[in-house]
């Protein structure tokens, strides 16, 4: 037999080249049967799957079939592996087909689907768009598209919305530190709804702020305390002449002419700009920090050193100033315990049992 | 003319007596008041030649070389140059000048009184005005405390600059507002009249205002001091931030206050509008 025969060798003789053409069309016949193996099998479910694949595979390797119907191997194998949720391996038996035969519109949709899941929404509308040309009429194609560049669309959209939130932080975290604030860990935020610092229409900053009272445990939140407004200002509104006291006092010691306020000073360590920025945007208690931010201040991350110590606040100050006061780190939040001269509770929690 | 003007010039950098050095810059403080000899003599290096003579020892020197300054930064040309604008070394000139206005010491003879003046045309620029506000560079709060000098080339100048830098409140207000402690002394106290306030109305003041409000006090005889204050709170009031720091140092009622002592027309006026934008715009308020 003329098995061995080079097939472009000069001297095949007539019985050769009739044992190579019985051999061709074994072989073809063998894909054939493998190729519809391989579909019974689809047809089988699930279970089945993998041997499908190994049949197409089988038949693929042949290499007997023109390129119209190996084109069809390979688009049915991508359908498998799209079942599979292989959607890498859908993909490149998709494109392999399409570049054996570009009229292989199957083969576009199955490719398409496999670029969608993967995530690469350019190349799935280019597949559907390469099927399309060869069937503008294409049903499925057209919906595919269409359910694609939908989803382009939300996703520009979340990008963008992302962007502008994370520009915006960005510009309140770089005038916070400007202003000379420094910020440390959040620890008040269940006290305080997760509640942020915001900028106003000329570019004031405006704060929410917490006060404590030591004495009983209540407190008082200031939903917008702007910069350069007073603590005497806020301090009317809170215990003005209209205003009932705190069920609390008993004794009628909170009232306007006898509260004070304190900060703690020093209670550190500040957050670095990116913890700062993760801070503003994201609300969680322990920011996660956000690269790619300058940290000029770095070394001052470090845990504070200095002694705590009860602070006194002129009331007639503006928040702006006791905010960027060098020793005054702010959880979060600006947070002022509030204290009465008239109660015996004043001289023990400054001299600091408390 | 041109040649003489540049030998003129070409003077000033080498070494010569100080006498001569004196009649030099006094010749070209003359001949820069006319506008084309100004801009000669700016082209040719004037701001920078005056810069780096002025904060030298002959004190007398020094303030002829102010005075050629504010004449050359009338024009816009002299104020770029001085603003040494898109150069690296931007607002090194200014801050040198506000450096040395603010070292001089009262009673002994102020040779940089001057220096205000040149900060109200350095302000005409908008580059000017936001190098004066920068919170960063502090000199705002140089230039301020200045406002009750008895040298009314000081007084003038400073209120004029903070009035130019008022308008940009739009966009500055936080940085006008960050020296409030210095500000509304200086805009306040001119209008507040001779009266002394009694203390329902200090105790609504920060002690930089209550404690000179409660005293016997010479008032601002000045009547384009007392206007350029209005206008320059007026600039600050018609933004609501700008409204409510005001109302928060009890300005409305200094203005009250001052206003029943004021005769002069112009003056009055300026009141007025001040005081209808506070009345119309109105926030909420505890009186």
């Amino acid at each position: 037999m003329a098995l061995w025969l080079e097939p472009d060798s000069e001297n095949i003789t007539p019985e050769a080249q009739t044992d190579l053409d019985a051999l061709s069309a074994l072989r073809e016949s063998a894909a054939i049967e493998l190729k519809e193996k391989g579909n019974e099998y689809v047809k089988l479910g699930k279970k089945y799957y993998k041997d499908a694949i190994d049949c197409y595979s089988r038949a693929i390797q042949q290499k007997s079939m023109d390129a119209v119907n190996t084109s069809i191997l390979h688009a049915n194998r991508a359908q498998v592996h799209l079942l599979l949720g292989n959607n890498r391996h859908a993909l490149d038996d998709a494109q392999q087909a399409i570049t054996l035969n570009k009229a292989n519109v199957k083969a576009c949709f199955r490719g398409a689907k496999a670029a969608l899941a993967l995530g690469s929404i350019s190349e799935a509308i280019e597949l559907c768009s390469l099927g399309l040309k060869e069937e503008p009429e294409n049903m499925e194609l057209s919906k595919l598209k269409a359910i694609i560049e939908n989803k382009a669309k939300e996703s520009a959209a979340a990008d963008a919305e992302r962007a502008s939130k994370v520009a915006k932080a960005q510009v309140l975290a770089s005038i916070i530190l400007d202003r000379g604030v420094s910020v440390g860990n959040p620890d008040y935020e269940e006290n305080t709804a997760h509640r942020r610092p915001w900028l106003d229409d000329s570019k004031l900053l405006h704060w929410p702020v917490l006060l404590l009272y030591p004495e009983s445990m209540a407190s008082d939140f200031i939903e917008d305390f702007c910069e350069f407004d007073t603590f005497a200002a806020h301090l009317d509104n809170i215990f003005g002449p209209d205003v009932a006291s705190p069920a609390w006092d008993s004794k009628c010691n909170y009232t306007r002419e006898k509260v004070r306020l304190f900060y703690k000073s020093n209670k550190g360590p500040k957050l670095s700009k990116g913890q700062l920025l993760g801070y503003l945007l994201e609300g969680k208690s322990l920011p996660t920090e956000i690269k790619d931010v300058e940290d000029i201040n770095d070394n001052d991350s470090q845990p504070y050193k200095y002694l705590h110590e009860w602070k006194i606040v002129p009331e007639k100050s503006s928040l702006h100033d006791i905010l960027a006061r060098k020793d005054h780190i702010i959880p979060g939040i600006p947070v002022f315990y509030v204290l009465s001269k008239g109660s015996s509770f004043y001289d023990d929690f400054l001299s600091g049992h408390w | 003319m041109a040649t003489e003007l540049d030998e003129l010039i070409g003077f000033l950098s080498s070494p010569s007596p100080q006498e001569a050095r004196k009649s030099i810059i006094e010749a070209l403080v003359n001949l820069s008041q006319v506008p084309k000899l100004g801009e000669f003599i700016i082209q040719k290096g004037g701001i920078e030649k005056s810069m780096e003579l002025i904060g030298g020892q002959v004190q007398i020197l020094n303030q002829l070389l102010t005075l050629l300054i504010v004449n050359l930064t009338q024009s816009d040309l002299g104020v770029k140059r001085l603003l040494q604008e898109a150069d690296k070394l931007e607002g090194l000139y200014v801050r040198k000048l506000v450096r040395l206005f603010s070292k001089a010491s009262e009673g002994v003879e102020d040779y940089y009184e001057h220096v205000a003046s040149i900060l109200v045309n350095v302000t005409q620029r908008e580059s000017g005005r936001r190098l004066i506000l920068d919170p960063k560079k502090g000199l705002l709060k140089q230039i301020l405390p200045h406002s009750d000098s008895t040298s009314l080339v000081r007084r003038k100048g400073v209120i004029s600059t903070v009035r130019n830098c008022c308008f940009e409140a739009e966009n500055e207000l936080a940085s006008i507002l960050s020296v409030s402690q210095y500000l509304w002394p200086a805009l306040l106290l001119p209008l507040a009249g001779k009266q002394i306030f009694r203390k329902e109305d200090t105790s609504k003041m920060p002690l930089e205002l209550a404690n000179p409000l409660s005293h016997e006090r010479e008032s601002e005889g000045e009547s384009c001091i007392r206007i350029e204050a209005a206008e320059a709170l007026y600039l600050i009031a018609r933004h609501e931030g700008g409204r409510k720091a005001l109302w928060s140092v009890n300005g409305p009622r200094i203005l009250q206050i001052g206003y029943e002592d004021e005769e002069d027309h112009e003056v009055m006026e300026a009141y007025e509008r001040l005081g209808s934008l506070l009345v119309n715009e109105g926030i909420v308020h505890e009186s």
